[in-house]
């Protein structure tokens, strides 16, 4: 195991076919550059298309100072590849995809609010979590949701998700023509006519609402695995 | 048999709510049917007028409902089509004066003495329109092609639904050459918001405020498009489900031009 807490700014340890350098990128670059020249000229022969991975720890915003290790490095030696080490995963994420690989789901219990059918105008809905509403919900309609709001129809009418401050919700209908949409505390006026014929979603980006298609740039894609919500 | 009571709303004021209700009333008299047409806008009647019953009026609905006198005694003939009555509202009274209990009686006894009784409802979804849907078996939305009719008949919809009643739909005013130029919503734009089962569809017509204003039923003006659609509807609520639907077309177009010389419609 590396020792993260080590004072020396430039460790080396041998992994599999190649080497592992930790350093530390708070020290100066050319400090940084000479230890690590010292270590790797004591390999000799070793290091001759030796594999190597160059890692910072948790530090981030380094990239500058790695491309110009490794462009010494490429200079100077007749190294292998020269990657940087893979994200870490955090244990909390690991402990997520174990419940789920599991199906956790199948003993969730959901807040969440599922109806079908039209939403007329002057309904008011109200959902603690999530809400789902498979059918139109038209204008003069009011739909609040302490999560995200997922609407399988024709979207008019006024919408509220992550009800009070939750910025990380998303709205989202087939065919998107809000008259007002909110998410947490960030409000935005719907389009004047037009919109509404492809399936859209509202997010909020840098403190705006932000609508984007669907099918492009769908939020969940990045997640690599279900999650119960 | 029971007769049944058909209420006529809308929310929004001005779409013809009054006109659809003399105008079905009179054709579903013409039908053979013995019909009562009850004007339920207290302190804001109109239907006698138009129905060109105004000068006969001595008893009213808040007459009836507080039992000052028999639905007989209210009820006014119509001399031009037989079976028609109309027992109009009071125009000194207000919406307040008429209790539950009392229409719900009175609506009692207007089913046993009528085939259909029509309540005109008044515009909104306050008082006055709560009570003409206290005793309906069906209710009639009358919505015209615009935004805000739209939203208001959706919301009176909505109410119609929390008290069982399942309404239809009558889209009115339709002009077809400024759908076309797309100046005005469509019937099925309408329909595609209000999703509710459709009653009919009634094209524009100026005959329709010189009837009004004369006091003649438009559905005995052979030559108005709106009395024909009317009709139309009328017959549809007496029964025959299966009566297609005429879309109003836009007769000066080239095509209709064409339709016509060669017979098509």
């Amino acid at each position: 195991m590396i020792n993260f807490e080590s004072v020396a700014p430039v460790k080396l340890k041998g992994v599999g076919k190649g080497f592992w350098i930790t350093l530390d990128p708070s020290q100066p670059e050319k400090i940084l550059i000479c230890e690590i020249d010292k270590l790797i000229r004591k390999l000799k022969h070793l290091a001759v298309n030796a594999d190597l991975v160059l890692d910072v720890g948790d530090a981030k915003g380094h990239d500058a100072l790695i491309e110009q290790i490794k462009i010494y490095l490429r200079e100077n030696f007749e190294l292998g590849h020269i990657g940087t080490s893979p994200v870490k995963r955090s244990v909390p994420l690991e402990r997520i995809r174990q419940r789920d690989l599991s199906s956790g789901w199948n003993q969730h219990r959901s807040d969440v609010l599922m109806l079908r059918g039209r939403v007329r105008s002057g309904q008011a809905i109200n959902a603690k979590k999530h809400l789902v509403i498979t059918g139109d919900v038209n204008p003069g309609a009011e739909l609040i949701a302490g999560g995200d709001v997922i609407v399988l129809g024709k979207l008019f009418g006024k919408v509220h998700a992550g009800y009070p401050d939750r910025e990380d919700a998303i709205i989202f209908a087939l065919g998107f023509n809000p008259s007002h949409v909110k998410i947490g505390s960030i409000s935005a006026l719907g389009s004047e006519g037009g919109g509404g014929s492809s399936s859209e979603f509202a997010s909020v980006e840098n403190n705006k609402i932000i609508i984007k298609d669907y099918m492009k740039a769908s939020p969940f894609r990045r997640l690599p695995w279900p999650e119960a919500i | 048999m029971e007769g049944k009571i058909i209420v006529v709303t809308s929310g929004k004021g001005g779409v013809g709510k009054t006109t659809t209700t003399s105008a079905i009333g009179a054709a579903l008299a013409l039908e053979g049917n013995r019909v009562a047409i009850v004007d339920m806008d207290i302190g804001l009647r109109n239907l006698d007028v138009v129905m060109g019953l105004e000068n006969r009026i001595v008893f009213n609905i808040v007459d009836v409902v507080q039992q000052k006198c028999k639905i007989e005694q209210a009820a006014i003939r119509d001399r031009r089509i037989e079976n028609l009555f109309l027992i109009p509202a009071s125009q000194s009274d207000n919406k307040d004066v008429l209790s539950t209990a009392g229409i719900e009686r009175v609506a009692e006894d207007l089913r046993k003495q009528f085939d259909y009784i029509i309540m005109d409802s008044p515009a909104g979804i306050e008082r006055g329109f709560e009570n003409s849907i206290v005793g309906a078996s069906e209710a009639l939305v009358v919505c015209t092609p615009d935004v805000s009719a739209v939203r208001d008949a959706d919301r009176v919809i909505g109410i119609l639904y929390s008290r069982s009643l399942t309404p239809k739909l009558i889209v009115n005013r339709i002009e077809p050459g400024r759908v076309k130029r797309g100046e005005m919503l469509s019937h099925e734009d309408v329909m595609d918001v209000l999703a509710i089962e459709l009653a009919g569809l009634v094209p524009m017509d100026d005959k329709v405020l010189i009837s009004s204003n004369t006091g003649t039923p438009l559905v005995l003006q052979n030559d108005s498009k709106a009395g024909q659609a009317f009709k139309r509807i009328a017959r549809r609520l007496n029964g025959e489900a299966d009566l297609p639907f005429e879309a109003p077309t836009d007769r000066s177009s080239m095509w209709g031009k064409i339709s016509r010389t060669f017979g098509l419609r």
